[in-house]
């Protein structure tokens, strides 16, 4: 009997292993994404065969797990950031600027949800800014800022939501209609800047 | 206890098995799948118009604040569906999914270059459609549609060309119609 007994923890320690490094693995590329099925540009993370009829495994797995449906990337582009440009969380704790120069594209939009996948709730019912409705300058170019306290503009309030994300959704992008075209949309993707934190 | 390389390597390898399991499982079992949220919202082949995401009503994950749904699930055990839709906008999006997920057709309002559009969607057994139900079909407006299985789900998605088109959107979406081809039946305008 005893002489059994280590390998029995033998055992044990090597399928407790086997199932942490399968099921964590797994985890990770389907819920953060890795190279082979995400893009990075800053602070914007895009999963590049989102919605194809060939897309691989791990993108299918993280849009089934979220419960989203998304279309081809030939119509539509879904950015998400969850950090400013500095690589910091976002929070409601701090003020932020997503600046950018008009996108090429049919319609875009930029909302704010919390970490749950949730609008946030504010008195002015404000949860997006779209290229239809959002305030520019004289060049085209946009400012959004994302704070708890009202502000002047194009103001998307962030109250209450202690971590929060953006999704920028573009539609009809013009810039990708070829196979590498993701690459160069990237390059007018807004920053998110930090103002100030509370 | 002596490490054995031999057990460690076993370990990884059975790592790897329970990693691609989980992974191509996860569409099945997904808790959250859109398919499951959906199927309580309406019957198959009846469309129906998802009300305007808020913080206290969000349908599926992450919808678009200023984007309004229209979603019908299709069944084609006995026979091909028709979704019928004007296209007031050219930002109009029409999607296909199976029951898991999978984005198998879609096709924009911009690609449409028309007023109106009639898409039937059947099963690679019921493609060919007999000529009662094929003399029912307006075949100028309409497109054929194969959808891998019989279960399925098609979202008509209308971005707002702005908050004060809101009504008007909603509107035009409750105008769409998507059901059954039955013979006998009139010809949707």
């Amino acid at each position: 009997m005893f002489r059994t007994m280590p390998k029995i923890v033998q055992l044990t320690a090597y399928s407790g292993l086997a199932v942490v490094v399968g099921l964590s693995s797994a985890w990770y590329m389907v819920d953060r994404g890795s190279r082979l099925t995400t893009a990075r540009s800053g602070p914007w993370s895009v999963w590049y065969r989102a919605g194809n009829p060939d897309a691989d495994p791990y993108t299918r797995a993280h849009f089934a797990r979220q419960g989203r449906l998304p279309v081809t990337t030939t119509s539509a582009l879904y950015y998400t950031a969850n950090r400013d440009d500095e690589g910091d969380r976002l929070t409601s704790e701090c003020d932020y600027s997503i600046e950018g120069k008009p996108l090429d594209a049919a319609w875009w939009s930029i909302a704010a949800y919390r970490s749950s996948g949730r609008l946030i709730p504010n008195k002015a019912s404000r949860y997006a800014f779209s290229n239809r409705d959002v305030a520019r300058g004289a060049d085209g170019r946009f400012s959004i800022v994302l704070s708890a306290e009202p502000s002047p503009g194009n103001w998307l309030p962030t109250i209450d939501s202690d971590q929060f994300q953006i999704m920028l959704r573009i539609y009809g992008p013009r810039s990708s209609r070829d196979a590498s075209g993701e690459r160069r949309t990237d390059a007018q993707l807004p920053s998110i800047k930090r103002i100030s934190c509370s | 206890m002596k490490i054995s390389w031999y057990a460690v390597t076993l370990a990884l390898l059975v790592a790897g098995i329970i990693h691609i399991i989980a992974v191509l499982g996860i569409p099945q079992i997904a808790p959250r799948n859109a398919w499951t949220r959906l199927t309580t919202l309406a019957d198959v082949n009846t469309l129906v118009v998802l009300p305007q995401p808020s913080p206290a009503q969000l349908i599926l994950h992450m919808m678009a604040p200023d984007m309004r749904y229209a979603i019908c699930r299709f069944d084609l055990t006995r026979g091909p569906v028709r979704i019928s839709t004007r296209i007031p906008d050219e930002l109009w999006t029409i999607a296909f999914y199976d029951s898991s997920g999978t984005n198998f057709y879609t096709i924009s309002g911009g690609d449409i270059k028309r007023e109106k559009i009639e898409i039937i969607v059947s099963t690679q057994s019921n493609a060919l459609l007999d000529d009662e139900t094929s003399a029912l079909i307006d075949s100028e407006d309409s497109l054929v549609v194969n959808s891998p299985n019989d279960l399925g789900l098609v979202m008509i998605r209308a971005p707002l060309a702005g908050s004060s088109y809101a009504d008007r959107t909603e509107r035009a979406l409750h105008r769409a119609s998507c059901g059954r081809i039955l013979p006998g039946a009139q010809v949707a305008r």
